[in-house]
């Protein structure tokens, strides 16, 4: 009776290690393609070029809100860009970003070059005959 | 004698620009009147308090249908609630406003102590806050309904915004309004003047764009669109959204300027909030 039970408690405790050994192998595994992924990322030569290009939109696009010039979706661009990056769609990110960047540019110049006030000629008409 | 006249008419021109720029708050106000007084001619000034239904006949009709069953009572109601309701130190609104909830007539103006453009909603949390009570958020919210309880109370009263004459400050800050209102903006490259002085009395798709002037009499609003009243901050950061441009803060520097030089422009127009928009 004994013996029977002290089987009993062997069989538990190899079927529960095993269990562990096995549950363990499956994080590995699953952490295997994460890590991967991030390898392919660090190594891929267009998932650098594509955080460049993010960069300097980003850069554009803070230049363009310090006069008061960023556009609405500007922003919002990035964001997919960064996105696409980590989903690995690296020409969907460098157009994205090369898109933001360029609004980042014209909003830019589009505040700067009116930093003094215009008025519309059908306005200034009025004052001329008041 | 052609190189005379066309050296004339550049000269005048570039007066008229300088003009433009030097112009006095006052000369502002009496071209933007004119401006709409020539466009719309069988408008009564006064009529263009209401917006878009001063010169939209159809639209004017349904404003009038909706406006026998008011959709803003229940913020007004609640509003009232608020204003009667003492805060947690047993203090409240009546010791900030002493004169009455009716007041929104004398916003906004420059504070000289704070070397700033006060709002009515600015001044409404600057109350709260100094009595111990959370600042209410400044677009959607219970901020409204404090907002239309007062302009409704205030119906009536005549806008009637001053720009010191003896404080730069507040002249630059009316500057920089007016040249926020003139600013091409976002992807669309459109100002405020765009839409609402040059092609005011188009149409955007089915609607109407409406004419500036009057455009701060009756604010809050209860929009259809949003299914709520909203602040004029509000509508702001929507325009500015709809020319694709990166809206600024509510009760922002900007926009409080901007609200400042648009609130001027209608000077001498009385006030009829809160409203009822599309």
């Amino acid at each position: 009776m004994l013996i029977k039970y002290k089987l009993g408690i062997l069989l538990l405790m190899i079927a529960f290690a095993s269990g562990q050994v096995l549950a363990a192998d499956q994080g590995k595994a699953a952490a295997k393609p994460q890590a991967a992924e991030k390898k392919a990322v660090a190594e891929d030569p267009r998932a650098a070029a594509a955080n460049k290009i993010i960069l300097a939109a980003d850069a554009a696009r803070k230049k363009a809100g310090s006069v008061g010039g960023e556009w609405r979706d500007t922003g919002k661009m990035l964001k997919k860009a960064k996105a696409a990056v980590k989903s690995g769609a690296y020409d969907k990110a460098i157009k994205l970003a090369e898109k933001a960047g360029r609004q980042g540019e014209l909003g830019y110049t589009q505040a700067t070059s009116q930093q003094k006030l215009q008025l519309p000629s059908y306005v200034t008409v009025l004052y001329v005959n008041k | 004698m052609k190189k005379l006249l066309l050296l004339l008419s550049v000269l005048v021109m570039v007066m008229g620009f300088s003009l433009a720029v030097h112009a006095s708050p006052e000369e502002d106000r009496l071209v933007f009147r004119k401006f709409y007084e020539k466009r719309f001619p069988n408008v009564a000034t006064e009529d263009f308090i209401n917006g878009a239904y001063s010169i939209d006949k159809a639209g004017r009709e349904n404003w009038e249908a909706i406006e026998e069953f008011p959709p803003y009572e229940p913020f007004m109601e609640r509003g009232r609630e608020m204003w009667e309701k003492p805060f947690a130190n047993g203090k409240g609104y009546k010791e900030c406003f002493p004169d009455g909830p009716g007041v929104a007539h004398k916003y906004p103006h420059w504070d000289k102590k704070q070397q700033m453009v006060m709002t009515l909603p600015l001044a409404i949390n600057q109350c709260r806050e100094a009595n111990g009570e959370k600042a209410l958020k400044y677009k959607k919210g219970s901020i409204n309904d404090i907002l239309s309880y007062m302009a409704f109370e205030s119906r009536g009263q005549i806008t009637n915004v001053v720009v010191p004459k003896n404080d730069s400050s507040a002249l630059d800050a009316y500057e920089q309004g007016k040249k926020f209102y003139y600013t091409r903006r976002g992807q669309l490259n459109f100002s405020c003047a765009h839409c609402h002085l040059q092609n005011a009395g188009m149409n955007l798709r089915a609607e109407m764009l409406g004419p500036a002037l009057g455009h701060t009499t009756h604010w809050p609003t209860y929009r259809s669109k949003w299914g709520t009243v909203g602040t004029l901050h509000r509508r702001f950061t929507g325009c500015n959204k709809q020319v694709r441009a990166k809206p600024f803060k509510a009760q922002g520097e900007e926009y409080r300027n901007l609200e400042y030089f648009l609130t001027y422009m209608s000077n001498g127009l009385p006030l009829n909030g809160p409203g009822a928009r599309k």
